[in-house]
């Protein structure tokens, strides 16, 4: 099987822009992932687009991909959209790695948009809840936030962890996504702000919840064979891995856990031979701060009811034994849902050129993305590595 | 006019009462208009954001059917009597039919457009003297927010089983009909009963029409322990002691007007139900409908099994102005535009036997519970037909949130907005066989949102789910086990 590379990642800053058309959105990432690829790269040179996204808005349109793709001049490839979620993104740069290593494509293109801001916040809230299972969990009237707050509340039942734990990850992520000038929401708040916030899903509370947010993102990845034509830097994807696990949360066997995620990661690190140990940092989907404690136990970062642990004694933190969310993750960085996936290859790109400015970790070897999908029926896992720089 | 004694008539095995658990007091009225139009009422009971006149009902005649250990499918026919259907059109009968779990053969009628309703419900139950019938008077009349109607207006239900082996004995009956236009109406699209509030005019109305029924009967009103007349109001039923020649204690002991309100259909048999309990052997019962007219029926009780009466209900929850405004919907701003999540009627109706039943599925290969009984064997993976398998109803909470403003659905705003947060949570369905359970996401009710916590033992009931296109979907919600 031929090794797939990162060769260039990019983004726009993700935030409210009601005014911007989600192809305007596209356009600015895909540019700006091209400039960021070391040798730059023609247009002519992508085979293949794969292009996550739940839906613009909610505005059901069919072939988005296309739009996007047609849209920035990358003319009569194959292009396609992946919905799963907000892991649209994730399992588009996944569907990107199996198109090179399968030999059908030298160099893919694996984005992901989303247009959110423009809509009143009760169309908002109609169009985030329809990834949920919608016919009974929908009808006892949760959207996701509700949905989560079940899981939280089954976690701090269950384990040695209270609500100011939950505060920690809003404290740590938004210290982060203050640094990134991508970042939606780019300010620090005290731990005392994100312990009072008003209620929205007992025990969540607003800090708990990340933005809805406009942004695209796009990543570029070439095979083993022509990478060296585009840039000597190796960010080499050492390990994939995705799961899928029942969309209502009542079905599932555990309530404080993603069984997917579990599944993912194990597959990741196997295929990697990359293990949590290894890890330099890891970009993790923290849509509600329970997430960011579910995913550290998922992945193996510690045992089970030992989350809390990492955040109070700060080993997730930028100076800490295992970096998480440096990008501010979706808390602080935002969610656009489709180009949330992707908007993690940005991350990782950054940290491993050394672009990530006031974030930047010394060196990382290895690094980690996890995305999700609505509550947990869909997620995949991606493992970095860092091989250095190659003549 | 007639008198019958008519020995074929079927008699009253059980009767059953439910009362909404929110209360607003005639002190709260008054602070906020500076009088109260209910004469002699205290308390009118409210019903909570996902109730109505079908769900009170749902849960009278759950209580009676429990109570009794009566089996629904023998019983053949649903009488139901209200001024207040949740829809004009359209018959309460086969929805309340699937919820209760009654046959399809089933015998359903609607008796309505007075509050006589009920009344005339339980005589034509009686009135199939070899089967067995369920018959449910509910009611929850309104005003205008400053007048009687309202002011008196409460929400209850009362639920009975008759049947050719009851203990209560119907042994007369008679009517009497005069004509006495516009003492309460409502008018067609209306949600307001009203009325040209003509005292005098009212008063004969009402005391002509039950005194001259009542004098069509063989017995001697002074004959009954109790008598269960309707409540317009917490005085009129007392106006009448003196026509009727009968002690004022007498129709205390049938009146319930003054804790809950107005109970339109509903009101004669939850006063039946109170007299029952509080010994009375004799009961005459009255109902009248403005038009005029008014039926009079005995009851000679032998050993009516009573599942519940109105005064020592459940614990109550007094409301303030603002918080009646609230849940009533009057200061709410309806469902949002945006929509909400779509489950089309058709894919609905397939769901019906789990929404009002929970029947869920057992796997023909591995055994294990399914609910919904769709897809594949949570058990053993495999794609099979699932044998229906009823659940009890009861279970525990395994997850919970309370939804707070902001966190709802559209489609679920309005009920926010009426009731406050309210709880979402993840219950463990207890199964049919050993310990088994069976997980299923559900709302949590008649509860403080801060006092469910997980382990909690809940029991279903049937409550409005929402709302779509006009047609509301009904289906289980859980309260605490011990309501």
């Amino acid at each position: 099987m031929r090794d797939v590379y990162l060769i260039g990642a990019g983004q726009t800053a993700f935030g409210a822009f009601p005014q911007r058309s989600y192809r305007d959105l596209f356009a600015k990432a895909y540019q700006h992932a091209r400039k960021r690829v070391d040798g730059d790269i023609e247009t002519k040179d992508i085979d293949e687009a794969v292009v996550g996204s739940l839906g613009v808005g909610g505005r059901q349109l069919g072939l988005s991909g296309p739009a996007v793709t047609e849209h920035v001049g990358l003319q009569n490839i194959p292009c396609t959209r992946v919905e799963n979620a907000c892991a649209a993104g994730g399992f588009a740069v996944r569907q990107a790695v199996q198109a090179i290593r399968s030999g059908m494509a030298d160099v893919v293109l694996a984005g992901g948009f989303e247009v959110m801001s423009d809509l009143s916040s009760e169309m908002t809230k109609y169009w985030l809840g329809v990834s949920g299972e919608t016919e009974w969990e929908r009808l006892t009237g949760t959207t996701f936030s509700g949905v989560y707050a079940q899981m939280a509340s089954a976690y701090l039942d269950t384990y040695d962890a209270t609500v100011e734990d939950l505060s920690r990850v809003a404290v740590k992520n938004h210290k982060n996504g203050a640094k990134n000038p991508k970042a939606h929401l780019d300010f620090e708040c005290s731990l005392e702000d994100a312990v009072g916030a008003p209620e929205v899903a007992n025990p969540l509370n607003l800090y708990h919840c990340c933005p809805t947010s406009d942004g695209a993102a796009v990543a570029l990845l070439a095979s083993e064979d022509v990478v060296g034509e585009y840039t000597d830097d190796r960010l080499r994807v050492a390990g994939v891995g995705a799961a899928s696990d029942h969309v209502g949360l009542a079905e599932r066997d555990s309530y404080v856990g993603l069984a997917a995620t579990e599944t993912a990661a194990q597959t990741a690190y196997e295929r990697s031979g990359v293990g949590p140990d290894d890890l330099d940092f890891a970009e993790i989907h923290d849509c509600f701060a329970i997430a960011e404690l579910l995913a550290y136990e998922d992945l193996d970062f510690c045992e089970r009811g030992e989350a809390a642990k990492l955040l109070r004694e700060g080993i997730t933190e930028p100076d800490g034994d295992l970096p998480v969310n440096t990008s501010g993750g979706l808390k602080s960085k935002g969610h656009p849902i489709g180009a949330t996936g992707t908007g993690q290859m940005v991350e990782v790109f950054d940290q491993f050129t050394g672009q990530a400015g006031d974030r930047q970790l010394d060196s990382p070897r290895y690094g980690l993305t996890h995305n999700v999908g609505g509550s947990g029926g869909a997620t995949v896992v991606h493992v970095f590595e860092n091989e250095g720089v190659k003549r | 006019m007639s008198v019958t004694e008519d020995t074929r008539l079927a008699a009253i095995e059980a009767v059953g009462t439910y009362i909404p658990r929110y209360r607003l007091s005639a002190d709260v009225v008054t602070e906020a208009w500076g009088q109260f139009h209910g004469a002699g009422i205290s308390e009118t009971a409210v019903p909570a954001a996902d109730e109505d006149t079908l769900t009170m009902g749902y849960e009278a005649a759950t209580r009676v059917l429990d109570a009794s250990d009566i089996d629904p499918t023998t019983i053949d026919g649903l009488f139901v009597g209200t001024t207040t259907p949740p829809t004009e059109e359209e018959a309460m009968g086969p929805r309340l039919a699937s919820m209760l779990g009654l046959g399809e053969e089933t015998k359903t009628r609607q008796f309505t457009g007075s509050t006589r309703a009920g009344v005339e419900a339980l005589l034509a139950g009686s009135q199939r003297a070899k089967r067995r019938t369920l018959v449910i008077a509910t009611d929850a009349p309104r005003g205008a927010p400053d007048d009687e109607q309202e002011h008196a207006g409460g929400a209850g239900a009362a639920a009975a089983v008759l049947g050719p082996s009851g203990a209560g004995q119907l042994p007369e009956h008679a009517e009497y009909v005069e004509v006495y236009p516009g003492t309460r109406f409502r008018s067609a699209g209306s949600t307001e009963t009203t009325g040209l509030g003509i005292t005098e005019y009212d008063r004969s109305a009402f005391i002509e029409t039950v005194t001259k029924a009542t004098a069509a009967l063989d017995s001697d009103p002074t004959d009954a322990d109790a008598v269960a007349l309707q409540s317009p109001n917490g005085k009129l039923p007392y106006r009448t002691a003196g026509e009727l020649g009968v002690e004022t204690e007498t129709i205390q002991q049938g009146t319930v007007v003054h804790a809950i309100g107005d109970t339109g259909t509903a009101g004669p048999l939850l006063g039946l139900a109170s007299a029952l309990t509080a010994g009375a052997n004799r009961v005459l019962l009255l109902g009248y409908g403005s038009g005029g007219n008014a039926t009079a029926l005995t009851v000679v009780d032998e050993g009516i099994e009573v599942a519940s009466t109105p005064i020592d209900e459940m614990e109550t929850v007094g409301l303030s102005y603002g918080e009646y405004l609230r849940l009533r919907g009057e200061i709410t701003a309806g469902e949002p535009a945006g929509g909400g999540a779509y489950v089309s009627v058709p894919s609905w109706k397939r769901t019906i036997p789990q929404r009002h039943r929970l029947v869920a599925g057992r796997c023909p290969d591995c055994g294990v519970l399914s609910f919904p009984p769709t897809g594949a064997c949570p058990g053993c993976g495999a794609l099979v037909d699932y044998e229906p398998a009823e659940l009890p109803g009861t279970g525990t909470v395994e997850a919970v949130t309370a939804i707070g403003q902001g966190g709802a659905p559209p489609e679920f705003v309005e009920q926010q907005a009426k009731s406050g947060p309210y709880v979402s949570a993840v219950v463990a369905l207890d199964g049919t066989e050993g310990s088994e359970t069976v997980s299923i996401p559900a709302q949590v009710v008649s509860v403080d949102p801060e006092e469910v916590a997980i382990g909690d033992r809940v029991t279903a009931t049937v409550r409005r789910l929402y709302t779509q296109e006009d047609v509301t979907r009904y289906g289980f919600k859980m309260q605490p086990t011990d309501r």
